[in-house]
């Protein structure tokens, strides 16, 4: 691919909840290894996120916001099923009024297909610079336990052909029809999952499986040529269990594991995973990112960090300052910014 | 230009009303003024009218001025609203004066009128917030407290003004409002209270805020030279200003004065010939408390800054060197947002005539009296001198 | 509810979103937000279009309390409890009017040094409309340049 990553960056909203507070609310908390998670306040939402990582992939790309020809915005919880999101941030940022515009959602896969999407938009000639956003917090009832894991977060990538902090060498994708592992329907506000954890594993397994053997494979690469590799991050494990049965070491999976800190963070999840990673990566350091979206699949990339990543990476906030800003709420002050109590 | 004089005026009582609507308030206040002229006269008598109105509700908003001349039995003669926040009905007063200096009628009647208490809460702080910059002040999340408050937050940093000063204001005007029977609250407070009631917008207790009242007031106006036919004590306006600010508190260079009240002041002073020193009492805009800090300065009655050293010394007492809102003021005699106006004059009115009813409020010896009324946030601000004696 | 009519807030979305202002060719006031007639020189005069940085430091503040929220606010103040709204003193000249956010009101104070964010302010009729609002600029994390810092800059 002729296009690759000329600046990225993400936002963690400043507020986290501790896991202990949902064992004091409800006698357990759901997610493997997540410590605490990132809540979005009352005057956030996934456009005003996205605004911000935006705002740091710009300052890392060196370029301005009327630059860019196109935009790929990815959410599974924007607030209009219609009006796209994506024009708001483009308006904020005091883009251009001549620029392509793509929405996507519906799966937290939907992050990596912005992401290639873009690619492809530069790549066919169609665009020299676009901007990828994949923003979420996603809802669920505070009774059912796939709440617990649900944080909120935001990455951003600058795309183009030229400076890149990270060339892109392939991609490849699985499409699975999983019906009723995780879902929402329309006009729903909190989404749902099978409850049926074996259920879910497999599908994961499955989709995951295809997207990066195949990507492997095409390249003619093996899991140790890679320094790191991000997964879809729903809990703390997940993600080491279909790392290690693809041949990878804790060690490469383990920098980018936000999830920890931030809970799941949808269709921004494996992409703040990159961002954490691009942090700190040499140059030369080979990349897999790969997402996982229920009913949807999988898209496995493979990224190389270039030589004008170390500097400029400096131009805006790391990953890690986020992780550091926080205050942390109690359990019916998290209820009242999620506004699941009446006001 | 003719001198003018005020031959009656009157005041409904100020306070909460569910049964009584705009219409019928208007008519107590007129009804008094009108039984308020020593040697009689009749409605028939008046020419023009002059109402001040917010609209607060949203009610009879086009030709509120008709409905008012209609229902007072009033038909028939040219009838005005005028809007200008708070300031309302003193620009309403301004105009009758106005109209009766340039010739353009003899007798005139300016009034004000204001329903507050029969919306619901949320309903109620969307018209709380409309006299300010709507647009940028209200959007970044405050209604009037928080405008204030951010006054007195740079008034206390400039000049060491304490939540203390704030306090006394309320205090003093509460004792002065106890011993009006017009007044919205007639209760005593203490420093203690004021200083512990809930925080509006820091530094602004509720304490600190004018509450939401419902009245209606009216001051009949005539040519001087004729005012000797309806009464052997007029009380002449000697002299008027008015101005207008920036609207948008943020727009303005200096936080810790309005303005508009200065300019109104300057004004006011030059076209009767006095200076501030003059002044026997005032009736000042203290829909906060730090107004009244302010307007103390704005109207010179003390040095610029001083406004906390004024109140804590008592001179703004009953009694003091010059009493301020002996009323109780907007804080407890109540804030109808178009009646305060007229309102004010209503009081000094009274107070030069020696007519106030508790003998306790009644200022004694006074020749010459102030009214100062703001619009909102002192986008504008209205400044008349009343007086014993006529112009010299 | 209260009411700011669509087309006026869409007209001045270049100030609610990006903080646009207008540099007055005659005199070099920065107006914001726009005007006909310039604020320095009274004339109306023509404009060129500059963007702010947002960052400044705090003229004065408030805090809003229960009964001081105007009712676009009042959701937020019910559920997010008190929040500061503070005149700002920007680099570049102009003062606006804001609410702070991801700060509490006790953080607040004149001379504080702060930076433009991009937030939800309010619904109406289910559009819901954005600005901006201040932070604290907050040095920390591992690395003082790393903080999170303006949206603008």
């Amino acid at each position: 691919m002729n296009s690759g990553v000329v600046g990225y960056g993400a936002y963690i909203p400043r507020f986290r909840i501790k896991w202990d507070e949902y064992v004091k609310a409800w006698g357990s908390f759901s997610p493997r290894g997540v410590e605490e998670k990132a809540v979005a306040g009352l005057d956030e939402d996934v456009v005003t996120m996205a605004v911000e990582s935006s705002v740091g992939a710009l300052k890392c790309a060196g370029i301005g916001s009327n630059q860019l020809n196109g935009m790929f915005f990815a959410s599974t919880s924007a607030l209009y099923a219609e009006k796209l999101s994506s024009s708001t941030i483009v308006a904020s940022l005091d883009g251009p009024s001549e620029i392509f515009l793509a929405d996507l959602g519906f799966s937290t896969k939907a992050g990596t297909a912005a992401l290639l999407s873009c690619l492809d938009f530069v790549s066919s000639g169609r665009g020299d610079l676009g901007l990828v956003g994949a923003s979420d917090m996603s809802q669920a009832m505070p009774s059912d336990s796939v709440e617990h894991g649900l944080g909120a977060g935001s990455a951003s990538f600058v795309i183009g052909r030229n400076d890149l902090v990270a060339n892109v060498e392939g991609a490849y994708c699985s499409s699975l029809e999983i019906i009723g592992e995780r879902y929402r329907r329309h006009g729903e506000r909190f989404l749902k999952d099978s409850g049926i954890g074996a259920y879910t594993e497999q599908a994961f397994n499955q989709a995951l499986t295809i997207s990066v053997t195949g990507l492997l494979t095409n390249l003619g690469l093996n899991a140790e040529e890679f320094a790191y590799a991000i997964f879809q991050q729903f809990d703390g494990r997940t993600a080491y269990d279909i790392g290690r049965k693809l041949g990878f070491k804790d060690r490469q999976i383990s920098p980018s594991m936000t999830v920890t800190k931030i809970g799941d963070s949808g269709s921004a999840s494996p992409l703040i995973g990159l961002c954490a990673v691009l942090d700190i990566a040499r140059p030369g350091d080979r990349i897999l990112v790969a997402s996982y979206g229920s009913g949807s699949g999988s898209d496995a990339i493979s990224l190389v960090a270039t030589g004008q990543l170390v500097e400029r990476r400096n131009k805006a906030p790391m990953v890690e300052s986020y992780l550091t800003q926080k205050e942390y709420i109690d359990y019916l002050t998290y209820l009242k910014f999620r506004r699941m109590l009446g006001a | 230009m003719r001198e003018v004089a005020i031959i009656g005026a009157g005041q409904s009582k100020f306070g909460v009303f569910i049964d009584r609507g705009a219409k019928e308030l208007f008519v107590e206040a007129f009804e008094e003024a009108l039984s308020s002229v020593d040697n009689g006269i009749e409605s028939r008598e008046i020419q023009e009218i002059y109402v001040g109105n917010l609209g607060v509700g949203g009610g009879q908003l086009g030709n509120f001025a008709s409905m008012i001349a209609d229902y007072a039995g009033l038909a028939g003669i040219p009838a005005v609203r005028i809007e200008n926040a708070c300031a309302s009905s003193g620009f309403a007063f301004r105009a009758a004066v106005l109209a009766v200096q340039s010739g353009t009628c003899d007798i005139a009647v300016a009034g004000g009128i204001e329903k507050m208490n029969d919306l619901p809460r949320e309903r109620l702080r969307y018209w709380l917030g409309v006299s300010g910059d709507t647009e940028w002040e209200r959007l970044a999340g405050m209604t009037f407290a928080g405008v204030y408050a951010l006054m007195a937050v740079r008034h206390m940093h400039q000049y060491g003004t304490k939540r203390e000063h704030l306090g006394m204001v309320a205090v003093k005007n509460h004792k002065n409002g106890a011993d009006n029977p017009k007044a919205h609250f007639q209760r005593t407070i203490t420093l203690e209270q004021a200083l512990n009631s809930a925080m509006v917008a820091y530094p602004l207790t509720l304490f600190d805020c004018c509450p939401i009242t419902d009245g209606a007031s009216a001051a009949i106006v005539c040519r001087a030279d004729l005012a000797r036919k309806y009464t052997d004590t007029p009380i002449y306006v000697l002299g008027h200003g008015a101005s207008t600010d920036r609207l948008g508190l943020f727009e303005r260079e200096d936080f810790t004065a309005l303005a508009a009240t200065t300019m109104a002041a300057e004004q006011a002073y030059k076209m009767a010939k006095i200076q501030p020193k003059d002044v026997n009492l005032a009736e000042t805009h203290d829909c906060f408390t730090i107004a009244e800090i302010m307007a103390c300065e704005d109207l010179r009655f003390c040095k610029k800054g001083e406004g906390g050293k004024l109140i804590e010394s008592g001179q703004t007492q009953i009694g003091g060197r010059i009493p301020v809102n002996p009323s109780g003021g907007l804080k407890s005699k109540g804030h109808p947002i178009g009646a305060t106006g007229t309102g004010q004059v209503y009081e000094i009115f009274k107070q030069l005539r020696g007519q106030v009813v508790k003998p306790s409020r009644q200022v004694s010896g006074a020749e010459i009296g102030l009214t100062h009324n703001v619009g909102g946030s002192g986008g504008t601000a209205v400044v008349h001198i009343l007086s014993v004696g006529e112009k010299k | 509810m209260a009411y700011i009519s669509i087309p006026t807030y869409w007209k001045t979305l270049p100030q609610r979103y990006s903080l646009i202002g207008s540099r007055c060719k005659s005199c070099g006031t920065i107006n914001f937000p726009p005007r006909d007639i310039c604020i320095g020189c009274g004339k109306k005069a023509e404009y060129e279009t500059i963007r702010l940085k947002g960052q400044g430091k705090i003229y004065s503040y408030t805090i809003i309390c229960a009964g001081g929220a105007p009712p676009e606010f009042s959701e937020q103040e019910r559920l997010g409890g008190s929040f500061g709204v503070a005149v700002i003193e920007l680099e570049e000249g102009p003062r606006i009017v804001a609410q702070m956010t991801d700060c509490k009101p006790s953080e607040l104070g004149i001379d504080m040094k702060v930076e433009a964010v991009f937030r939800r302010l309010y619904e109406d009729d289910d559009v819901i409309r954005y600005g901006i609002k201040f932070r604290p600029i907050r040095a920390q994390g591992l690395n003082a340049e790393t903080r999170p810092h303006g949206v603008f800059l």
